[in-house]
């Protein structure tokens, strides 16, 4: 059953990079190729998808040049992996595409493309791989990449957000290349596989459980930082200002997300089946995460609330969302055995817990993705995000107002958008834990539900500086009447601030990215409508990132093992 | 004997790491960042254990049973190669921040962030001169 369809997310991102590179002296063919890598990464992606979640949950193991299981790297796809490549196809398409029309052409032409490919391929590898030190090295071919497209327009608060983010990312690096050493000294194997089959029995194999519950929570910590969770997020909001709109968009909807899939690879099927001193690590670990969550709730919805620029207020109320994330993780292991219905079949509170977190970071890669570009978009028409310069666009820009409106109340979790259900299980996973007697969970119930009233106000303070009410004087300057995207004519306006004379080539390149936040919205309202299908598909992921057994057996199953003795090569 | 050394000089390595660090300025933070990398490749490479014999097809000679375990080696030959990479990132990135700000020094960088909030609009567009 091992197929090499898992690795091809991977290789379809490479190549890509490798041919954007190849074509960069010729633009409209770099600009094909980078969006055709895009559809061709969807493709994939929906045949991996297909493979691995609707035709019958499966784990599909794929062993790197066949050296089989713990001896070589395994790449492993199951529908948790599935189910975030999916979430990554998505923005990243969408963020390809408008990319290919806002960032301007010597920064493509330089590095742009390459660059964002490259960053696509490691977010994919962080996902598949089943070994420790790979996710390391996958890691930073991700960072790498996203290290240049923050620094992208090398300003001065580009240079000075990128030091920061470099210099955290390097420290974090370290204390994960530690972290890593020590389980495999402890263990002895980097396969996740084989260290959840040895933590699950540790008698069998003379594996000393102690240590692993530092080194568990210094890659806690390390995870923590990439999703940009409080404590670890003084990194986020200057970052997102820095890199160009749609690079913000796939940070905040892929590249944080990865941080939150090593959260629930690692401490739900890997150290699950760990026990310290009695206690499972869950108990340890849970409390800790569901703390750090209702941290970034408040501290991203009172940061966002007092912003007074529509890209800060994203990047603050990323913070906050991400909260919203991890926060059904921490209570889902605070009381991982509590049975409840869910998706038609008796779940354990922890699985329902990482469907929340799945189905919330899914509707906030959606949104925030959407929102970011649309704050792109601002920034190519009117030359500004500040929220006392906007003012009355939605009757000069219609379409990117209602985009941004769907976008904003997926935020707050409107019915029948996507951003009402993830909500909902997020207070489902807190009701069913208090029900059970967790404690705590009334105060995470609380925090969540305090966290939801600050995004309705955060989003209804930009929705009303930026869009409502009269024009303001900026705005009118810039753009006097109603933009009517191509073919307009001379009085489409496009031809003020920053965009030094309005041409059929801006309206054109405005045109492609209104219309990629129109079907991004249209993505928000329809996954909203069928959200049967994102619930379904996050309950698998949730089963398969729980249920350790089934992950071990699939990746040692001798069928699928290339021959016995030392494999080919 | 060896493991002792070598616990107390990953100590010091760490210790002189994290002071670095906590520098003000930006070159040292660099510096800093460097030695800790470094350090935890050393330590990666005493998870291997260190009495066995090279693990060359030399097994059972020298004494030895066991040889040294050569995957933790494999592992920090790629975090040195990655190190390399980050670290002459780090220090270009170093150079741009003396070249934007004219300052290397952490604080005027961080109190210049404070005020820059307020700055009339911060370029997240393309730079001056860049092409639209």
């Amino acid at each position: 059953m091992a197929s090499p369809v898992v690795v091809a997310p991977i290789l379809v991102a490479l190549a890509t990079a490798v041919l954007t590179l190849v074509t960069r002296f010729d633009a409209r063919a770099q600009r094909a190729t980078s969006v055709l890598g895009g559809v061709a990464y969807f493709a994939v992606v929906a045949v991996l998808f297909d493979r691995v979640v609707l035709s019958g949950p499966t784990v599909v193991p794929y062993y790197v040049s066949n050296w089989p299981a713990p001896y070589g790297i395994t790449l492993v796809a199951d529908a948790l992996s599935a189910f975030m490549l999916g979430l990554a196809a998505v923005v990243g398409l969408a963020a390809v595409v408008f990319g290919s029309t806002y960032v301007d052409e010597f920064g493509q032409r330089l590095s742009y493309h390459p660059l964002f490919h490259f960053m696509m391929a490691g977010v994919s590898g962080a996902f598949l791989t089943g070994d420790l030190f790979n996710l390391f090295v996958w890691f930073e071919v991700m960072l790498m990449s996203s290290y240049v497209l923050v620094l992208f327009y090398s300003g001065r608060e580009h240079t000075r957000a990128a030091l920061n983010y470099v210099v955290l990312n390097l420290l974090a690096s370290a204390v994960m290349l530690v972290a890593i050493g020590g389980l495999y000294a402890t263990t002895g194997t980097l396969n996740m596989a084989d260290m959840a089959r040895r933590l699950a029995d540790p008698a069998a194999y003379g594996v000393e459980l102690a240590p692993t519950l530092g080194l568990a929570s210094l890659l806690l910590a390390v995870f923590a930082l990439k999703a940009g969770v409080v404590p670890f997020h003084f990194w986020v909001p200057a970052a997102y200002r820095a890199a160009p709109a749609p690079v913000t968009a796939v940070l905040a909807g892929v590249v944080k997300k990865v941080g939150v899939y090593a959260i629930i690879r690692l401490f739900f099927t890997v150290f699950a089946g760990g026990a310290y001193a009695n206690t499972a690590t869950f108990a340890y670990v849970g409390p800790i995460l569901a703390l750090m969550a209702g941290a970034s709730i408040v501290y991203g919805g009172v940061g966002a609330v007092g912003r007074d620029d529509v890209d800060g207020l994203l990047a603050f109320s990323s913070v906050g969302q991400v909260g919203f994330i991890v926060l059904p993780l921490g209570v889902g292991m605070a009381a991982p055995d509590l049975t409840v219905a869910f998706a038609g079949a008796e779940r354990t509170l922890a699985a329902l817990g990482v469907a929340a977190a799945l189905v919330y970071a899914f509707n906030h890669a959606l949104a925030k993705s959407l929102l970011f570009l649309a704050s792109g978009t601002l920034h190519a028409t009117v030359g500004t995000t500040r929220l006392d310069r906007l003012g009355g666009l939605a009757a000069r820009t219609p379409l990117v107002a209602a985009s941004f409106l769907l976008g904003g109340l997926s935020l707050i979790g409107v019915p029948p958008l996507v951003g009402f259900f993830g909500k909902l299980l997020v207070f489902r996973t807190a009701t069913e834990a208090m029900a059970g007697g967790t404690p705590g969970a009334g105060v995470a119930l609380a925090v969540a539900l305090g966290g939801a009233v600050l995004t309705i106000a955060y989003v209804t303070r930009a929705w009303n500086a930026v869009f409502w009410g009269e024009p303001s004087e900026t705005v009118r300057t810039v753009l006097p009447e109603r933009w009517r995207g191509v073919g307009a004519g001379g009085d489409a306006a496009t031809d003020g601030g920053t965009n030094g004379g309005g041409s059929d080539a801006t309206d054109r390149a405005l045109a492609v990215q209104v219309t990629t936040l129109v079907a991004l919205a249209l993505c928000i309202v329809g996954f909203g409508v069928g959200v049967e299908f994102v619930v379904d598909a996050a309950a698998h992921a949730a089963h398969a990132a729980t249920d350790t057994q089934g992950y071990v057996s699939a990746v040692f199953d001798p069928a699928t093992q290339p021959g016995g003795e030392g494999g080919g090569h | 004997m060896t493991q002792w050394i070598l616990a107390g000089v990953l100590g010091v390595l760490f210790t002189l790491g994290t002071y670095l660090v906590l520098r003000r300025d930006v070159v040292r933070v660099v510096w800093g960042v460097t030695i800790i990398s470094q350090s935890a490749n050393v330590y990666l490479v005493t998870m291997g254990g260190l009495a066995g014999v090279a693990p060359i097809g030399r097994f059972g000679e020298e004494g030895a049973a066991t040889p040294t375990d050569p995957l933790v080696q494999a592992l920090v030959l790629t975090a040195i190669v990655i190190g390399f990479g980050t670290t002459a990132l780090a220090l270009v990135l170093t150079y741009r921040v003396y070249e934007e700000h004219g300052t290397i020094d952490v604080y005027d960088l961080g109190r210049g962030l404070v005020d820059g909030a307020d700055d009339a609009d911060r370029d997240r567009g393309p730079v001056e001169g860049g092409e639209r």
